[in-house]
């Protein structure tokens, strides 16, 4: 078998019923997608397959043979970043980082097939990707603002809290 | 059958770090000839920004960009101890123990300066990577520099060290609990307000809207400090109506095993939420600061049990309030029992409200 890989094409010798996310990271070592529950529930291995994103664990690499598979490395370098992935580190939209390489790829995939800005129909789409750790709020104003990019990663945006002030030390 | 809406407040005190429990960081710099800072501390960071806090803490006291600042906490052999990442004591423990190196630093970056410049050390100020001769702005010398001059000139290797350390407090009056040692000051304050809808007949809770209001001392990164709350209050959200790791404790039956049955809050449980952060400087952590990791999520549960209560008249004395917990709880208010009522400093019930047997009741009865 062979799927192509970040533009790579690459030869699988692993058993057809291996789940692409094992092929990926065990195989491969394009360690990107993250293993979280391995049974379709948390979306932290997601992957684009022929531009769709797909729960990798849930794939069995025999069904997609030949396919285009596009990770988190492929949609941007560390000194290239992609504009999800810049509006990510621009909002501070990650803490442990785990559930953000299934994040950027679905949200991605969603603003390149048009998707709004309008935070309930982020929320929708990005539904059933399980993250532990942000409460959510930060990774909806990343991808609400994404489009487009060109953020300053020296930066952080500013947040919506209220800041109130008492007296001295004690 | 109706839906009800309610409004619940609760609020919390919690310390930074084992108070007193002998928690130990420490830190340890040193500056490369060019004057980029490397620090070394054994914190991990798991996504509470604990690298960039202490980061932001050395650049600020030594007056350096903070890009001239790399840390390493990676190597177990480099760096010096530190108990770890919990206790919500990242940013005030071990910051201090940075913010002492640092300061170490800065002291023997104007003395070689002083030798350099021929100005004393009283004198002279770090502004921005830059000694800068205090009332004569134009007499400087680049940080670069004097790091060289130290590695060159004066056959000297820049660094400094730090450690806090809250030793453990014995207990010296064993009928008052008197211990031998007074607590840090870094204590932090907090409350959330939550507003929900309850569902009398079907009993499922939903949480409309929360509102935090965090005491963190001083918010040396404030988008963080909102971060790490929105979190916060999104797991409270969780353990206050849908995660149960026991559901019938202390039974270990029927636990969610995957994320269809073990319930973590998703995008569609997502409130509206509000952050206030407030800052109410301590007089013992780095700039002020406290810490808030571990309370981030402790305040939104009562507040919403009380919101449940203010919504449909009975308090669920046990987290989470899961749809179940709720229709038992109307079912015996309905009964004519219940309610709870006042008793000096004790509620009291004089029907068990809760599902669960073993895990409430207890602590809420009169005589305890
Ligand atoms: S690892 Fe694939 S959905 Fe969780
Ligand atoms: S950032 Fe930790 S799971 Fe999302």
């Amino acid at each position: 078998m062979n799927i192509t890989v970040n533009g790579d094409e690459l030869e699988v010798r692993s058993p057809g019923l291996t789940s692409l996310l094992r092929v990926l990271r065990d195989e491969l070592d394009v360690v990107g997608p993250k293993a979280g529950c391995e049974a379709g529930g948390c979306g932290a291995c997601t992957v684009l397959v022929d531009g769709a994103p797909r729960r990798s664990c849930l794939t069995a690499v025999a069904a997609i043979d030949g396919a285009e598979v596009t990770t988190v490395e492929g949609l941007g370098a560390a000194d290239d970043l992609s504009p999800v992935q810049q509006a990510f580190v621009h909002y501070y939209a990650a803490q442990c980082g785990f559930c953000t390489p299934g994040m950027v790829v679905a949200a991605t995939h969603y603003l390149d097939s048009g998707g709004s800005d309008d935070r309930k129909e982020i929320q929708e789409a990005l539904r059933g990707h399980v993250c532990r750790c942000t409460g959510y709020v930060k990774i909806i104003e990343a991808v609400a603002a994404a489009r487009g990019g060109n953020f300053d990663l020296t930066t952080t945006a500013e947040g919506g809290y209220t800041t109130v002030m008492t007296g001295d030390a004690k | 059958m109706a839906k009800h809406t309610g409004r619940g407040l609760a609020a919390i005190e919690y310390p930074s770090g084992m108070n007193q429990n002998g928690d130990p960081s420490q830190a340890w710099i040193k500056v490369k000839p060019d004057g980029r800072i490397d620090v070394f501390s054994g914190t991990s960071d798991i996504g509470n920004g604990a690298k960039t806090i202490q980061s932001q803490i050395v650049a600020e006291s030594i007056g350096v960009p903070y890009d001239w600042v790399t840390f390493d906490n990676s190597n177990t052999d480099s760096s010096p101890v530190c108990t770890g990442t919990f206790a919500s004591r990242a940013t005030v423990i071990a910051g201090n123990a940075v913010l002492k190196a640092a300061e170490e630093v800065k002291t023997k970056l104007l003395e070689i300066a002083s030798a350099e410049m021929e100005i004393g050390p009283q004198d002279l100020d770090i502004i921005d990577g830059e000694v800068q001769a205090r009332g004569a702005p134009s007499l400087t010398m680049d940080v670069a520099d004097v790091a060289a001059a130290a590695t060159y000139g004066h056959g000297q290797l820049i660094t400094g060290t730090g450690a806090e350390l809250n030793a453990f407090a014995a207990i010296t009056n064993s009928e008052t609990g008197e211990v031998d040692s007074p607590p840090h000051a870094a204590i932090s304050y907090a409350a959330c307000a939550a507003e929900v809808e309850v569902d009398d007949e079907t009993g499922i809770v939903r949480i409309v809207r929360m509102v935090q209001a965090y005491d963190v001392g001083k918010a040396i990164n404030p988008t963080l400090v909102e971060g790490q709350i929105e979190g916060g209050a999104v797991m409270g959200l969780g353990l206050g109506v849908l995660e149960d790791s026991y559901p019938y404790y202390p039974s270990p039956d029927h636990r969610g095993s995957h994320f269809g049955s073990y319930f973590v809050p998703g995008m569609e449980d997502l409130p509206q939420i509000e952050t206030i952060i407030i800052e109410n400087p301590s007089a013992t952590g780095p700039y002020g600061a406290k810490g808030i990791g571990e309370m981030a999520n402790n305040s939104q549960p009562p507040a919403i049990a009380a919101a449940v209560h203010d919504a449909v008249g009975v308090w669920v004395t046990e987290l989470p309030i899961t749809p179940e917990r709720v229709l038992r709880a109307l079912d015996a208010k309905a009964a004519g029992g219940g309610q709870p009522r006042r008793e000096g400093k004790h509620i009291v019930f004089d029907e068990e409200l809760s599902v669960n047997s073993v895990a409430s009741g207890i602590s809420w009865t009169s005589d305890s």
